[in-house]
């Protein structure tokens, strides 16, 4: 079991998970505030990555931030480093390609709540923030855990985009899933069903909570009735 | 703003096939907004507390002893129109929108966080829900709901952080039993009226306006036919009530 690869995924699953939550609350937010056609754009660009294969985001960003272009050069300088063939840039390529599985569900989530209950805050005097972190976030927790399952696995599961941006270097950029296809590629079948196998153990446990969380409030809401 | 009314309301506004055209003045403690369903009632409410945009008019709360001053809510001709938690009125709607948690953080969320304790205790024993006070609102049944939900809302107008010039009720009894309501009703009346706070309800029940002594603003199709006490503006509906229960 290649240990610097389970580490560098775990580290990267739960990197972009944290940073990805954080952004798309927001963004979620105003998603279903938002109206016309700058709504209807920023959904597009969110949606994309599930539609363009993985390689092309890769490509983008590899070019992006290279020496070929002002910002790729600027953040070299910066850095002291190119963010291609590092963690960092994995990370920004993850938090990337996994936007829509940390967004749509929040968007769902949000949606879901109906207005009554924001209008009745609003009648007590409820500031927009206090409503927002009060009552909208607290009825929206089970579309919270979702989005985190879902960006946490879909990052444990990526391939082309760490292929493309991180270029498979051990110890740095190298993750299970890349790790896998190298096993598989040198014959080691043995060492490619144990990466297989802890890949699918990850997912499968990240997919029972959610799972679990979601027949908890089937109980809660048949409670309710009685 | 002193013009000796609570509130003035001059509005209108396209709510789908409804047109609203509303104009009225308040100089009672408390007022029924009176009429049939479909008929604008809620529409006029949800204006005053800012979830609802009008086309075009004027919205102003009067100066009053719990209010010095007034306030302007909307005005189209200088584009102001505040946002709801900035205007000095509190309401509660007609469903009961109860928020996740017990009864006392229900009663509680819009009150001030120094006095919340004593706020929520005295609020709860005047509504007869002290013991009620722990329970989660899922269990509560359609009335006590009701009731939890109109208690908030006189808690958040008389306890809040911000002086407060009116209290919006949306058909408050509603879901109630008769004997409850009507014990409850001129109860909340006198107490209101003894905190000098100011009431708009809605209502289309005829006995209510009567039981809470209020004066009658009657709307139909987007607009006010009558105003004045209930004796003189409902005295049609009190006679073919009283006609019905004496055959």
């Amino acid at each position: 079991m290649d240990r610097a690869a389970l580490w560098i995924t775990l580290r990267l699953a739960a990197s972009t998970t944290l940073i990805l939550i954080t952004l798309a609350i927001p963004l979620a937010w105003w998603i279903v505030r938002g109206r016309g056609l700058p709504r209807a754009l920023v959904q597009g660009l969110v949606a994309l990555p599930l539609v363009l294969p993985p390689t092309v985001i890769g490509f983008y960003l590899l070019i992006g931030l290279g020496p070929l272009t002002w910002a790729g050069r600027t953040l070299t300088h910066a850095l002291g480093h190119p963010l291609a063939f590092s963690f960092a840039g994995l990370l920004l390529g993850s938090v990337l390609y996994s936007l829509p599985f940390a967004v749509q569900p929040l968007v769902a989530g949000f949606q879901a709540i109906e207005p009554g209950y924001l209008e009745a805050a609003e009648g007590l005097g409820a500031p927009p923030l206090k409503v927002f972190l009060g009552l909208v976030l607290p009825m929206a927790r089970a579309a919270l855990v979702t989005s985190a399952v879902l960006t946490f696995t879909h990052t444990v599961g990526e391939f082309g985009v760490v292929l493309m941006l991180g270029g498979n270097i051990p110890g740095v950029t190298r993750t299970v899933a890349i790790a896998l296809y190298d096993q598989v590629q040198d014959g080691q079948y043995r060492a490619a069903n144990i990466s297989a196998l802890v890949l699918v153990a990850l997912s499968l446990a990240a997919l029972m909570i959610l799972y679990l969380q979601s027949h908890s409030g089937i109980r809660s809401r048949s409670s309710r009735s009685v | 703003m002193s013009n000796g009314n609570f509130l003035t309301v001059e509005i209108g506004a396209h709510l789908g096939s409804l047109h609203l055209d509303i104009s009225f003045a308040l100089t009672a403690r408390w007022t029924c907004l009176f009429g049939a369903s479909g008929s604008g009632k809620t529409s006029i409410l949800r204006a005053i507390t800012g979830s609802l945009l009008p086309d075009r008019g004027r919205i102003a709360l009067g100066e009053s002893e719990v209010l010095p001053g007034g306030q302007l809510l909307f005005d189209q001709a200088t584009h102001l129109s505040l946002p709801p938690h900035r205007r000095a009125v509190r309401s509660a709607a007609q469903q009961a929108w109860l928020f996740p948690g017990t009864v006392s953080d229900n009663v509680g969320y819009g009150t001030s966080l120094r006095t919340r304790r004593d706020a929520v205790e005295e609020v709860l024993a005047r509504f007869r829900l002290a013991a009620l006070a722990d329970t989660r609102v899922e269990s509560l049944s359609g009335g006590e709901r009701q009731r939890v939900s109109l208690a908030r809302g006189v808690a958040a107008a008389l306890h809040g952080d911000h002086r407060i010039g009116l209290l919006l009720l949306d058909e408050p009894f509603a879901g109630m039993d008769a004997p409850l309501r009507d014990q409850l009703a001129p109860e909340l009346r006198d107490w209101l009226r003894e905190r000098k706070m100011p009431v708009l309800s809605v209502t289309h029940d005829v006995g209510e306006p009567f039981l809470l002594r209020a004066e009658v603003v009657r709307v139909a199709a987007g607009k006010v036919t009558a105003q004045g006490p209930a004796s003189e503006v409902l005295s049609e509906e009190k006679q073919r009530l009283r006609a019905m229960l004496d055959s």
